[in-house]
C-alpha cells in the first residue's frame, strides 16, 4: 500500500543548477516530518513539489494516491485548496485585509466564506482579540499565527511549512511550535516542515536530512 | 469576499483606477459621439445631398399598343399630393411636376421651336386629412436654380439663360408662345438643358396645350436609406418577410414602389446616379465613422491594458499567494473581470455623458443643428465601455494566469 506522500526519483533541474537529484521519500498519513539541511540543499524545492507549486523535471510525486503530474493547472489549484495548507517563512498575508479576511480568503477560494468559522480558527491560535487588525498592526508571531489559522481553515490533510519560524525570535518560535503541536494532536494532519533550526526540527516525529539535492539521512524520533 | 477584494483594490490604486475610468470614458465618449453622429448624419447628410436634385422621377407608364404607336400618356395632377400619403411620406421633402411640350417661341421677328415646361416653382399644397401644408415646386427639388427676376405667375414665363441671350429677351419683355402673349418675369440659369427652355406656370401650360389636369413627369426628392446588397434584390423574388423588410426600409427603390402605388398610371424610377452617389457617400461616411469608433475603442483598451498590467506588476505577490492557497484560473479571472466590470460601467456612464456634449458641439459645428440626445446610447456606451475594459483586461489576465506561485514566493523572499 502506498504511503500518504510518496516521492519517486524526483529531480528538479533549473537552467543553471540542479535543486533535486533523485529524491525518494515516503511519509505516512498523520506523521510530522521535518526536513532539514543547509541552504541550497533542496528542502524548499521538495516542499514546493509536495504542494504542487512546482513540478519535478523527472520522477513522480503522489499525494493521497494522486499522481500530481496528471493534474491540470486548475485541478492542481483545486487539489491545493482541498488537501494542503501552506505556511511560509514570511507570513505572506494580503496586507490590506484584516486577519479575519485573510483567513476567509482561503475559505473563499475553497468554497464559501463563513466568518464565524474563521473567527473560531483565529481564536484557536490565540488571536481572538486581533480579528480586525491588518498584518501591519500585528507582530511577526501574530502574523504567523494568522497564516496557521488560514492554512488550517479548510481542514487540509497536509500542512506544508517552509521555515515557519525563520523570522521569529525564540519566544515566538516556541509559541508557534506549541500551537502546531496542539493542532497536530487534535487533528492528526500530516505535517512536512522545512527548517534549518534544530530547535524546530525536534518537534517532529521524523527528521529527513538533505544535502546537495539528495536525502542523506532519514531518522524517526519516536 | 470578492467585494472586499475589489473595494481594497480600488482604494489602494485610486490613481490607476481613475486613469482607467478616464481612458474608458474617453474611448466610449468618442465612439458614442460618432455613433450618435452616424445615426443622425444619415438624415442630415441625406438632406444635404438632396440639393443634388430629385432622386425619383415619375413618368407615365406606357405599355402595349400605346407604346408601339408612340401614343403620349400623362399623369394626373391630382395624384401629386398623394405622394405625401405613402408609408415614407415624411421622407418626401420635395415634389415638382412638369408638363413638357414642344412650342414655338416668338420675340419680334425671331422664332424658335423650343421645349416649354409647365411647372410650379413654389406652391403650397394642402395635405390630405391634415391642416398643415406641403411646399412643392422646383425650388424644393432643384434648389440650385438661379432665377434672375421672379418665378412665372399666371401669364408669365421664365426663359432659360441661353435661350434669352439667343433671342435678346430681357426680364419684362413680352414673348409669344404658340401665338399667346406671355410676360418674361425672369431668366433662369441652371447650367443644364433648362437653360434652353421656357418655364410657365403649370396651369398656363395645361391651358396652352389643352391638357387640363395633366402632367408628364413628377420629380420627387426623398430622404433615403443608402442602398445595400439587400436593397438591390428583386422584390418580386423576395419572401413575404423580406418584402416587408424591404418595403418598410427607406430605400429609394421601396419609396419609388410606394409612389407607383399612389400615382395612377405612373412609373417611378430612381435617378440612379444620384441615388448611388448618396449611397456611396453615406456608406463611406458610415465606414469612416465605424473605423474611427473601433480605433478609439482599441486605443482606450490599450490604455486600460497598460495601466492594468502596471497594477498587476505591483500585485504579483498577492496573485502568487492567492494561487498558492488554491485560487484557480477562473477565480483569478473573476477578480480581474470584476474590476473591469466596475471600470467599464463607470467609464461607460461617464463616456455617455461626455458624448452628449461632444455630439452637440460636432452637430452644431458641422450641420448647424445640435444632434438629438439618444437614451439608447447609454446602454450602448456602457456595453462598449465594458468591451473596452474586458479587452483591456485580456493581457493582464493572461499574465496573471501565467504567474507561478513558487517563483513569486521564492523571488520575494
Amino acid at each position: 500500500m502506498m504511503d500518504f506522500i510518496t516521492v519517486r526519483g524526483a529531480h528538479r533541474e533549473y537552467q543553471t543548477a540542479s535543486a533535486l537529484r533523485g529524491v525518494d521519500l515516503e511519509i505516512a498519513g498523520g506523521v510530522w516530518c521535518s526536513i532539514v539541511g543547509p541552504s541550497g540543499s533542496g528542502k524548499s524545492t521538495l516542499l514546493n513539489l509536495l504542494g504542487g507549486l512546482d513540478s519535478p523535471t523527472k520522477g513522480q510525486v503522489f499525494i493521497d494516491g494522486v499522481d500530481l503530474r496528471t493534474l491540470s493547472e486548475n485541478e492542481m489549484a483545486r487539489f491545493r485548496r482541498e488537501k494542503i495548507g501552506f505556511i511560509f517563512q514570511q507570513s505572506y498575508l494580503i496586507p490590506y485585509l484584516s486577519s479575519l479576511d485573510n483567513v476567509m480568503l482561503s475559505q473563499y477560494f475553497h468554497s464559501m466564506t463563513d466568518s464565524s468559522e474563521a473567527e473560531e480558527a483565529l481564536k484557536r491560535v490565540g488571536l481572538g482579540h486581533r480579528l480586525h487588525h491588518r498584518p501591519s498592526e500585528l507582530s511577526g508571531g501574530e502574523q504567523q499565527r494568522v497564516t496557521v489559522a488560514r492554512a488550517l481553515i479548510n481542514s487540509p490533510k497536509i500542512l506544508l511549512a517552509d521555515e515557519p519560524t525563520g523570522n521569529l525570535d525564540r519566544e515566538n518560535t516556541k509559541l508557534i511550535m506549541e500551537l502546531l503541536k496542539r493542532l497536530h494532536e487534535e487533528e492528526r494532519f500530516t505535517i512536512v516542515l522545512v527548517t534549518h533550526d534544530p530547535f524546530v526540527s525536534k518537534w517532529a516525529e521524523r527528521i529527513v536530512t538533505m544535502e546537495d539535492g539528495r536525502i542523506i539521512k532519514d531518522e524517526p524520533l519516536y | 469576499m470578492l467585494l472586499s477584494l475589489l473595494k481594497h483594490s480600488f482604494l489602494r490604486q485610486k490613481k490607476a483606477m481613475a486613469m482607467m475610468v478616464v481612458s474608458v470614458s474617453m474611448g466610449t465618449a468618442i465612439a458614442a459621439s460618432l455613433i450618435a453622429l452616424s445615426m443622425d448624419i444619415k438624415g442630415k447628410v441625406s438632406k444635404e445631398l438632396r440639393s443634388f436634385g430629385a432622386n425619383i422621377t415619375v413618368t407615365p407608364k406606357i405599355e402595349g399598343i400605346a407604346g408601339i404607336a408612340g401614343q403620349r400618356r400623362y399623369l394626373r395632377e391630382e395624384d401629386i399630393i398623394r405622394i405625401k400619403t405613402i408609408f415614407w411620406r415624411h421622407n418626401i421633402v420635395g415634389i415638382a411636376p412638369a408638363l413638357e411640350e414642344n412650342a414655338e417661341l416668338s420675340y419680334g421677328d425671331k422664332r424658335r421651336k423650343i421645349t416649354a415646361v409647365g411647372t410650379w416653382f413654389k406652391k403650397e399644397l394642402p395635405l390630405p386629412g391634415e391642416t398643415a401644408k406641403f411646399e412643392a415646386g422646383v425650388t424644393t427639388v432643384s434648389p440650385w436654380w438661379a432665377i434672375e427676376g421672379s418665378p412665372p405667375e399666371a401669364g408669365g414665363v421664365v426663359l432659360g439663360s441661353s435661350l434669352s441671350r439667343e433671342l435678346g429677351v430681357r426680364e419684362g419683355d413680352e414673348v409669344l408662345l404658340d401665338e399667346r402673349p406671355f410676360k418674361v418675369t425672369g431668366i433662369v440659369e441652371t447650367g443644364g438643358i433648362e437653360d434652353g427652355r421656357a418655364f410657365l406656370d403649370l396651369w398656363d401650360m395645361q391651358q396652352l396645350k389643352g391638357l387640363p389636369g395633366k402632367v408628364s413627369t413628377i420629380s420627387v426628392s426623398a430622404l433615403t436609406t443608402p442602398m445595400d446588397e439587400f436593397a438591390y434584390k428583386d422584390p418580386s423574388l423576395m419572401s413575404r418577410k423580406e418584402y416587408e423588410k424591404w418595403y418598410c426600409t427607406g430605400y429609394v427603390t421601396s419609396i419609388a414602389k410606394q409612389i407607383e402605388e399612389v400615382v395612377a398610371g405612373g412609373r417611378a424610377k430612381p435617378v440612379w446616379h444620384i441615388a448611388e452617389t448618396e449611397g456611396i457617400v453615406l456608406g463611406r461616411m458610415s465606414m469612416l465613422i465605424y473605423l474611427l469608433s473601433a480605433a478609439s475603442l482599441l486605443a482606450s483598451a490599450l490604455g486600460v491594458s497598460t495601466t492594468m498590467v502596471a497594477g498587476l506588476l505591483r500585485r504579483l505577490d498577492e496573485i502568487g499567494l492567492m494561487k498558492a492557497i488554491g485560487a484557480d484560473g477562473i477565480q483569478i479571472i473573476v477578480i480581474f473581470l470584476s474590476e473591469a466590470l466596475i471600470i467599464g460601467t463607470a467609464g461607460g456612464i461617464a463616456g455617455y455623458v461626455v458624448s452628449i456634449g461632444v455630439a452637440k458641439v460636432v452637430g452644431l459645428k458641422v450641420f448647424g443643428v445640435a444632434l438629438s440626445e439618444r437614451a439608447l446610447l447609454l446602454p450602448v456606451s456602457v456595453a462598449m465601455a465594458l468591451l473596452i475594459a474586458a479587452i483591456g483586461s485580456l493581457l493582464p489576465i493572461r499574465r496573471a494566469l501565467k504567474i507561478k506561485p513558487a517563483v513569486i514566493l521564492k523571488g520575494a523572499r
